[in-house]
This record gives C-alpha cells, structure tokens and sequence, in this order.
C-alpha cells in the first residue's frame, strides 16, 4: 500500500513538538558537536612534542654534559637531571620521565680515546605510543652526538627528499577535522534515535499510534525526518567551525559533500532506530546504541587508528560499518578534491546500507504488529 | 543492611536478570568489546601501500624496496610511472618512492644519495611514519654498500632497553584503558537511567509516598548498579589480561581497591545526572556528554601532557584520568606507592564530593 505523505507529515511534525518541549535535549544535539569539535582542534595535539627524558650523568665529563646539550637543543626533548641518589627504576615506575638516560663512567674516556662510547636509554614501553616517537629521535640523536662528540661523519648517506601532497605542513588538523564529521554523525544520529520507539512502548502511547491507520513505513519515515534535520543541523555547524574557526580547507565539491552527509546520515538514523524497534526498552536500547556507535566510529573507522594496521578480520568487519566508508570520503572531498568517481564504491556502499538498515527497521516494525 | 534498601536491590537486580537480553548486555557484551577493541586499537602503523618506480636493474632502489617491504611496515602496490599523482589522489597508494632520472644506484655513487619520496599526507601521522621508516631504512642500505669501504666504528651508540612492553604491543598499553572505558559506561548508564526511568513513568511519587526515607531511596537505586560493576570489573579486566596475556606484575588487592574507588565514583556521577534529569533522555544525554569528555580528558587514547595547561587542570576532575593511570601503572608496573595512592585519593575526594552534591540535589527535587 503506498505511503501517505500526510500522516508522515502528522508523525514527523509530532516528533518535531517533542524534540522542542525539551529544550535540554535541543541545545545539546547542537552543543555537542560543537564540544567536539573544540577538544580535537584544540585541546588534543597529535603533532609530536618535547618528551620529558632524565639524565643520570655517573661520568660528569665535558662530553656527557656535551651529549645532554644534544638532547636538549635536538628540540625533541626536555631534559632534567635525575636526582642525586633517586633509585632509576622508580624513574619510570613513578612516571617522573619518559625515558632515563644512563650515562655510565668512562664516557668521557671513551669518546675522548676514539673507542665506541655506548650509553644506555631505559624507555617508558608502558607508553608504546611516546615510547615509538622516542625511538624514531634517538637515531637522529645518535648520529648529531657522534657529529659533535667525535666529529664522524654526521649528513645521512642517503637523503629523502619527501614531499607530502594535499598537506605540505603536515597539520594534524587536517587531518582529523574531516574525520570528526563521521565521529558526530554517527554518534549523534544513533544516540537521537535510540530512545524514540523505545520511549512510545514504554509509556505506552506506541499501542495508541498503532490503533490509528498509520502504517509502520510511514511512522519510521515520520520519526527518522526531524533528526535527519536536527543532525543537518549539527553538521553545518561543525562545517562553519572547521573552515571558519579551525581554518581547514576545503577542495572538493559542496554538493558532492552534501549528499555524501545525507547518504551517510540514513544508515546511522536508521541503526538507532533499528534498536529503538528492536528492543522496545530505553535502558537497553541507550547502552546497545552507546555500544554500537561510540568506539566502533571511533575505533573502527580509521578517523584515528588507520584500519591497515588492524589485523586482517577488522579489514573485512568494518566494510559493514558505515563511518568507515564515509572517513574516507569526508577527508577525499575536503583535501583531496575527490569526484564521484573516486567515491563512487563508498558512496554506492554507504547507499546500499541505508537501504538494508531503513529496510529492516521497517520490517522490524511490521513484524511487531502481527498478533 | 536495612530491609528497605535490601527490597531495592533485590527489585533493580530481579529487573535487569529477568530480561536475558539485558543480562547479555552487561556482562557478555563487555568482554566481547574488551578482545575486539583490544586488538582493533594500534597506536603502531602498519602494512602502508608503497609504490617504487625504478628501473629492474637499479640495485640500490630494489634493495631498499625490498627492506622496506619486509619490515613489515610497508605493502607494496604498483603505480603508473607516467602519474602517480593520480595512484596518491586515488587512495591506491599511500606513498610512491621514485628513483632519480639514470637510476639511485648511479646517483649514489656519485655521493648524491637523494631519492624522491611522494607521500599522502592526509593522515599526517602515517606521512611522519612514512619518513621515519624510510629514512631509517635508508641508513641501512647506505651502511650495506659502505661496508667495503670499512667505516670507523667509534662514535656514540645508543644501548635502549624498552622496560615492560619490550616487543611494544599496543594491547599490552589500550587493554586496561578500555577496561576503564567499558567499564566506567556500562555503569554511569545504569546509574543515570534509574531515578530517571521512575520521574519518567511516574511510579516516583510513589516511592516518595512510601514510608521510607530519602537516603533510602537513593542507596537502593544505586546499590545494585554498584554490585553488577563489582561482579563486572574483574570479569572484565581477567578477561583482558588473560586473553591478551598482559604481564601483571602488581597487587591484586591494590587493582581492587582502585576498581572499587572508580566504581563508587562513576555511580555518584550517574545518580547526580539522575538527579538533575527529568527523563530518560535527558539522563542519556548528560551521561553521553559526561562519558565523551571523561574519555578524551582521560589520557586513555590522547595523552594528557599534550594538552594545553587549562585543560590539564580539568582532567584532574575526571574519575576515569585517575582509574587509568592506576590500572596501566599497577598492571604493568607493580603500582608505584608515589603514583597509586595519589591517584586513590583523587578517586576517593571525587566519589565523596559527588555523592555529597547528588544528596543535596534529590532533597531539593523534592520540595
């Protein structure tokens, strides 16, 4: 039987007065994002920094206090001594430093007679994120001390000549900025929808809906209208803070980007519906829609941890989930000048399960019905 | 205990067993998330697509190809000599090494050792990567076909040793933060849904009008949610630490202590967002917005000394900073007396203040 736009209009516009009787809950749908978008432009800095490493210097020569200068004016780390007396394995187990550098006597001798002058380093693998970085420093390090200490040959044999296309400098907001938009759709948008079938059982007002003639399609379309809305909403906010405020460029086509949201979008409403449907109890359906929106876009999207690095049955798993696919394209349209074409299997793929997801709601729905 | 509080426990625990879907909820699904997120997040970059474009014949870039593809670090894909742009824009490659005009085994000879490398740098950590790899990669192959030419030996050379994550495994480091995270969830949830779920249905004035007392209220409405996270903090932290075998090197009595500390603070901060909510909705969303800025205040993904002074004071407000810390401090380092009990204290004075504030909340609720 066809779908009747005026009762999906009836649904859609009573959803509308129950997400503005709540003020609280507008003001956040808005606020969110935006608190979002502040921790990663500003608060969270994935450029490499000064790592905090001591020195324990046992020599005390010219050239171990030499080789702490090298440390310090590498502009890689912050150097301090380690107290005098201070056991060197509570260093680290107490977190005062990163990494300890041991500086054992006859350093000085050593350098000075020409013979290898070795120097321990104890890293913090606790940390394996800070304790990579450092890994990556000491080679360079190493090679700038020799220069110095012993005046070996100091340029690297063989010189990279690197350059990074659609990110010359190498700013991390680039980067994580487009892949925001993924993390707050998906979040939002679930988050949105959970609650709204489950709350009509549970207060019972869904057997009131159900005893007029309006059809399961038309109350799922009526229900996932305002909040595709209100997460638009959201979305041109996030866009205005990112190209306004976080000075991220933008490359590719707005349209493109447009419908890529809304293709994006469908799934993600329609997932929280799908739970909202499903399990009719709003305690269950928040902690089923927290469990399968917050760390999967976060975790599993490749907005932070690239999924390459993932083992093999995470290559394959994320192809169901949709803020995998749309990562790749929000970072395409906005730094890369990405067409249709390049997009066509993301957005084909986003396509589809919008489609399966909307569907099953439907479904769901209708099976629900039946005596 | 008092019989009245003891009836609570007893009506929240008979709730959430009764519905086989929400006992699945609480204590399968953590532990399932727990092992599929412990292997998911690498901090580590691996398998990057890398194209070469060099003649057969021109040895010192085919060696430097082939170190770089067995490191493990880089898969090799092929890209169009004429455009590799056109590889980069498409996503097909993700870095393209290219030989100087008349071959790098010549160039290098000639003591010019430059070779191009175009990287994608949209993900700018995998474009630092990309450089460090091949940059260290390519002292190698330099030393290789220097070593005919008997390089001095002297110099300074670094001895590292990684202390308690020698092989660096990035399970070994994310296991005991998501068990924070799962965890810390699960019960701000719980907690903030359910004196919400009673204003919503109205079965609130009910309560009210029985004879029990206003504390009694509130410790059996958060009660039972603190025994589930007692039953399910060590499930789901054995069950990281034995799946991923995460060494433990530190006091069994200390990790519970902490779990507890952690589980009375997240409860007080789930019944103060319960206070203040009218609906569940409400309750979700203040609970989402508290566990969102708890995790990227936490240190568990983003590290807390990176960010900027103002915000490094904040953190000291958030239960989950301190749970982390103490969980990757005494699991993988024995617990520290000058970091445990810091830390401790720190979870004690929130859960203390919290619970104060969310007491004062429900009495002015009611007048």
């Amino acid at each position: 039987m066809p779908i009747e736009p005026r009762r999906v209009r009836s649904i859609a516009v009573k959803e509308v007065r129950h997400i503005l009787r709540d003020p609280f809950t507008l003001a956040m749908a808005l606020v969110l994002p935006l608190m979002i978008v502040a921790f990663f432009g500003y608060v969270m800095d994935l450029d490499p920094r000064e790592i905090h490493i001591m020195v324990s210097d046992r020599d005390n020569s010219r050239a171990s206090r030499e080789l702490a200068q090298v440390f310090s004016a590498s502009g890689f780390f912050r150097v301090d001594r380690a107290p005098d007396g201070f056991p060197l394995a509570r260093i680290l187990d107490g977190e005062k430093a990163k990494a300890v550098l041991v500086i054992e006597r006859g350093f000085g001798r050593n350098v000075a007679s020409g013979v290898e002058a070795r120097v321990q380093v104890l890293l913090d693998g606790a940390d394996n994120s800070n304790a990579g970085v450092i890994m990556g420093y000491l080679a360079g390090v190493e090679r700038l001390a020799s220069a110095r200490l012993t005046g070996a040959e100091a340029e690297p044999p063989i010189r990279l000549e690197t350059r990074y296309l659609f990110n010359p400098e190498l700013n991390s907001r680039w980067f994580i900025v487009p892949g925001l938009f993924a993390f707050v759709i998906a979040i939002m948008a679930v988050l949105l929808t959970a609650l709204t079938v489950a709350r009509e059982w549970e207060t019972g007002s869904m057997e009131l809906l159900l005893s007029t003639p309006v059809r399961p399609a038309e109350i799922v379309i009526g229900k996932l209208a305002p909040y595709l809305a209100l997460v638009s909403g959201a979305i041109v906010l996030v866009y205005l803070m990112a190209r306004l405020v976080l000075g991220v460029p933008f490359r590719g086509s707005h349209i493109l980007f447009i419908v890529s949201c809304i293709l994006f979008l469908l799934p993600c409403l329609a997932q929280g519906l799908l739970i909202s449907v499903t399990v009719r109890q709003q305690a269950l359906a928040i902690q089923l829609g927290l469990v399968s929106s917050l760390l999967p876009s976060m975790v599993l999207s490749g907005f932070i941890f690239p999924i390459e690095s993932m083992p093999m049955f995470f290559h394959f798993f994320t192809v169901l989930l949709p803020p995998r696919w749309f990562v790749g394209v929000s970072r395409g349209i906005f730094l890369k000048n990405a067409g249709l074409g390049e997009l066509a299997l993301p957005l084909g793929v986003l396509a589809l399960l919008g489609i399966v997801l909307v569907g099953a709601s439907i479904k769901r729905f209708k099976a629900d019905l039946e005596p | 205990m008092n019989r009245t509080v003891r009836g609570f426990i007893r009506k929240e625990l008979g709730q959430a067993f009764r519905d086989p879907r929400m006992l699945a909820m609480l204590f399968v699904a953590p532990i399932i998330q727990i092992l599929m997120f412990g292997y998911a997040v690498r901090t580590d970059i691996k398998n990057i697509s890398l194209g070469v474009l060099a003649a057969p014949d021109d040895r010192m870039a085919t060696r430097l190809a082939d170190r770089a593809y067995s490191s493990g670090y880089f898969v090799p894909v092929r890209v169009s000599a004429v455009n590799p742009m056109g590889d980069l824009e498409a996503g097909r490659a993700n870095a393209v090494l290219i030989a100087p005009p008349g071959g790098f085994s010549r160039a290098f000879g000639r003591g010019e050792g430059k070779i191009q490398v175009l990287v994608d740098a949209t993900n700018s950590i995998r474009a630092r990567s990309v450089e460090m790899y091949l940059t260290a990669l390519g002292a190698e192959v330099a030393l290789d076909s220097l070593r005919l030419r008997e390089l001095p030996a002297a110099g300074v050379r670094f001895d590292t040793r990684i202390l308690y994550n020698p092989t660096m495994e990035s399970y070994i480091f994310m296991v005991p933060a998501l068990a924070v995270l799962i965890l810390g969830e699960i019960l701000i949830l719980l907690t903030a849904m359910a004196i919400a779920r009673e204003k919503e249905l109205g079965t609130m004035e009910m309560l009210l009008s029985a004879p029990i007392s206003r504390w009694e209220i509130l410790a059996g409405k958060t009660l039972p949610f603190l025994i589930m996270a007692f039953i399910n903090a060590p499930l789901v932290i054995t069950a990281g630490i034995l799946w991923f075998d995460v060494p433990f090197r530190g006091s069994l009595w200390e990790l519970g202590l902490a779990a507890m500390l952690f589980a009375c603070a997240t409860a007080s901060v789930g019944t103060l967002v319960s206070t203040l909510a009218r609906n569940q909705q409400q309750a979700m969303i203040g609970s989402f917005m508290f566990l969102l800025m708890a995790m990227m205040l936490s240190g568990m993904f983003f590290p807390i000394e990176n960010m900027p002074e103002s915000v490094y004071w904040i953190t000291f407000l958030n239960p989950f900073r301190y749970f982390v810390t103490l969980l990757r401090n005494i699991i993988l380092k024995g617990g520290d007396p000058a970091v445990v009990w810091p830390n401790m204290a720190g979870l004690a004075a929130i859960a203390g203040a919290t619970a104060f504030v969310a007491v004062r909340r429900f009495r002015q609720t009611l007048n």
